[in-house]
């Protein structure tokens, strides 16, 4: 397969994975919204998924002020947003069209028929009123695209690019949403433990559709810090969390290997983070650090990407 | 003005069915059709973009749902007429960047073609694996009569329009089946196959294994880049784009997952100019360093082969009974088109005077752009026009204005007749040619119009060719 073609697969799935992120922050956004404010020190919720989303900054260079009105126009359809779902979108779609060849007409058709629907969506009247159901139509169309490329895809080196992409995608953004409940949301330490902290913790799970899972996992327990961490990071059972995606890119890299016949540093990177997962536990990431810990994983899988993209994308010799 | 479909008010016999067929249709399934129609080509993205243009957003080319018919025997006239052409197009590139035989006999005037900025000078000599420079060749034909038909352009680079022969079938077929199931038409679809064995059969010297083709494509934002696609899609071939090869001793090999991997046949769809900034425009950025070294070297074909654009050239053109007579010894089976070559004193003046009755185009011109349609021209256009022959005859033919053939389009509650030509696209191989029995139609939509381009304002058809 060309590199070029391997590279645009990995990207157009990374931006699918991205929208269905963005989509679901601003559910979490607006559910804190909805709750009464029970919260001591809390910052602005809707400023958090800014920070969360890592583009705070870009906000504020469009915008004087943080308002809910903005954000969620900003995060879904703002041209000057490039991380906007509809830029998201955009990105796919146009990865996508340099490697027709590369995709189902079926595949092909979900990504851009969903571009057409979005670009005709006259996002200058956008009404906050919709946002329920903006954004159901987002997943919907995520799980539309997913679907439609576990069915229909050739499952060859191409398919595992794809799923490189989503799960590559995925950890990033379940290590940054955790990582800003713990920097972001909670002003001090003093606060860890106590029913503001266990509310915002509820609400992470919330944002990663993981809240009855939780329950169901551990039973109808009280939500704890140890549990959760333990769920987010470790837990095999959870779609979203770090040890899933993990796992996925592991064996998603396993498969290329066997496919070229030929192993490379970036699978025995992935392992050797995956096989640190496996022998980790809650306790002792808390005593290590969470933030530390995170800094830590999001560094190392940026190197493994950098290895991917030389073993991969680069299509010269070694 | 010659009624493909209507004999004064009688259907010809060919279209008879297609007319009862049309009237019945309810107005309402009509927009309901269209409209599907054009979603489909929205939906999978048959689109192409135009340029010179502030929107240079994608468009979809209009499509008109009554069909176009050609009767076997029309085909068959075509059909030889166009590889006749064919064969004798890739005979002359072969001998004028070789031994010029054709100069040498006086048929041709020699600054014709040593003149000629599109006679690449660095192909002189130069071995072209299998002596075919131009392997595809689309032939522009129109109709003024019943008698025959007539060839009003040559297309030897990179001709387009093949991947809408087969999609508005494909549409038509989805829309309509019912007109399948009665009709006798000639498919369409195995083109890409064709295609595939005709650019494998044309294998580079240095090339000992299966061959492994490509297509080269600028990129997404060229016009024609669904067509790379969908052609590289339907041949299971790579599309890359320049930066996706890579020459190496001469070698070329494109860029893959697991290292370099060599390629042996190029099917390029992007200019000469473009296709090596090392020995074409070193600003070309779309091209690939050393590409034309490794085609010299005799590693990899090119397809077309650089400099092929001299035989479509439209001074070349007026030549066109000669090349044949000289290179096949027949006569041409299919007429051209009178030219009046500016370059010539004799030509000019009568062009010049008689400018309002006569179709002006640059010498290199294509796509419809830069082009005079004397009798509908304002006042000043002719002036300008006047004056830009006067400045650069040499960059100006001329030709009588033809009335092309009719076909009638649906428009609103009725039909009504516009004007058409037809691109069929012929193959030619090592030892074998091709064509796919249809081609493009192009249809100019506004009424009275004669210029059929898409980016003008052109339409497209399905067009059938009739089994028996």
């Amino acid at each position: 397969m060309l590199s070029r073609t391997a590279e645009n697969l990995y990207w157009t799935a990374r931006y699918i994975e991205r929208a269905d992120s963005i989509a679901r922050l601003l559910e979490v956004a607006y559910r804190i919204h909805l709750i009464p404010n029970t919260s001591e020190g809390y910052l602005n919720e809707w400023e958090s998924i800014l920070s969360a989303a890592g583009i705070k900054e870009s906000y504020l260079n469009n915008y004087k002020e943080i308002s809910k009105n903005k954000i969620e126009y900003f995060l879904l359809f703002d041209p000057n947003n490039s991380s906007s779902v509809k830029a998201c979108i955009e990105s796919a779609r146009n990865n996508l069209k340099m490697v027709r060849t590369a995709v189902t007409l079926e595949v092909w058709n979900t990504v851009n028929t969903w571009y057409h629907e979005i670009d005709k969506y006259d996002t200058e009247k956008y009404d906050t009123k919709n946002l329920p159901m903006t954004l159901d139509w987002i997943k919907k169309q995520v799980n539309l695209i997913k679907g439609t490329i576990n069915n229909t895809q050739l499952i060859n080196d191409g398919f595992d690019f794809i799923y490189l992409g989503i799960f590559y995608e995925r950890a990033d953004f379940t290590a940054r949403i955790i990582d800003v409940k713990y920097y972001i949301l909670l002003p001090s330490s003093s606060y860890v433990g106590t029913q503001v902290d266990n509310f915002q913790w509820s609400i992470m799970l919330r944002s990663v559709s993981a809240y009855r899972g939780f329950k169901w996992a551990y039973g109808n327990s009280q939500i704890d810090y140890t549990k959760i961490i333990d769920f987010l990071i470790l837990s095999e059972l959870c779609p979203r969390s770090i040890f899933y995606a993990l796992d996925k890119i592991q064996h998603h890299l396993g498969r290329l290997t066997k496919f070229y016949k030929s192993d490379n540093k970036a699978h025995r990177n992935i392992k050797a983070i995956h096989r640190g997962l496996i022998n980790s536990s809650a306790d002792e990431i808390i005593e290590f650090g969470l933030h530390e810990f995170l800094t830590k994983f999001i560094d190392d899988m940026s190197t493994t990407y950098s290895d991917l993209e030389e073993v991969y994308f680069l299509g010269i010799d070694k | 003005m010659y009624n493909e479909v209507f004999d004064k008010k009688t259907p010809r016999k060919a279209y008879q069915d297609i007319i009862t067929w049309a009237n019945s249709l309810p107005y309402n399934t009509l927009i309901k059709k269209k409209a599907e129609a054009e979603n489909l080509f929205k939906k999978i993205g048959i689109t192409f973009s135009v340029y010179n243009n502030f929107d240079s957003s994608e468009r979809l080319i209009p499509f008109d749902m009554f069909p176009r018919i050609i009767t076997k025997l029309e085909w068959l006239e075509i059909q030889d007429g166009v590889t006749q052409r064919a064969l004798a197009i890739n005979a002359f590139l072969r001998d004028i960047y070789n031994k010029c035989e054709i100069v040498k006999a006086k048929k041709i005037p020699a600054d014709l073609i040593y003149m000629n900025p599109a006679y690449e000078i660095k192909m002189v000599g130069v071995k072209v694996p299998h002596n075919i420079y131009s392997p595809i060749i689309g032939t522009d034909i129109i109709r003024t009569d019943i008698k025959s038909f007539k060839v009003l352009e040559d297309n030897c680079r990179t001709p387009s329009g093949v991947s809408y022969m087969i999609e508005n079938r494909e549409i038509m077929m989805r829309m309509f089946p019912e007109l399948f199931e009665k009709n006798n038409i000639e498919p369409v679809e195995n083109y890409s196959s064709y295609l595939n064995d005709t650019l494998k059969s044309l294998a580079p010297k240095k090339c000992d294994n299966d061959p492994k083709i490509v297509i080269l494509t600028p990129g997404p934002l060229n016009s024609a880049y669904y067509e790379h696609s969908y052609l590289a899609d339907t041949m299971g071939v790579e599309l890359v784009q320049g930066s996706d090869l890579i020459v190496e001793k001469n070698i070329t090999y494109m860029r893959t997952t697991q290292g370099m991997q060599k390629v042996d046949i190029i099917y390029r769809r992007i200019d000469d100019d473009f296709i090596d900034p090392i020995s074409f425009n070193e600003n070309s950025v779309i091209g690939v360093p050393g590409l034309f070294h490794s085609y010299k070297s005799g590693y990899v074909n090119i397809c077309s082969a650089p400099g092929s654009g001299i035989a479509d050239d439209k001074a070349i053109y007026a030549y066109m009974p000669e090349i044949i007579r000289f290179y096949l010894g027949e006569e041409p089976k299919l007429s051209g088109i009178k030219t009046w070559r500016c370059s010539k004193t004799a030509d000019k003046n009568y062009v010049l005077n008689h400018l309002d009755k006569l179709v002006v185009k640059e010498v290199h011109g294509s796509g419809g752009y830069g082009m005079l349609i004397g009798n509908s021209a304002s006042k000043s256009k002719l002036n300008v026009f006047k004056k830009k022959i006067s400045n650069n005859p040499n960059n100006y033919i001329a030709q009588p204005i033809l009335d092309l053939s009719s076909v009638p389009i649906f428009k609103n509650k009725s039909l009504s007749p516009r004007h058409v030509d037809l691109r069929p696209f012929t193959l030619i191989g090592n030892r074998k040619r091709k064509l796919v029995p249809g081609g493009l139609t192009r249809v100019a939509l506004k009424e009275g119009s004669l210029v059929v381009n898409s980016s003008q304002g052109g339409g497209v058809k399905d067009t059938w060719v009739l089994k028996n």
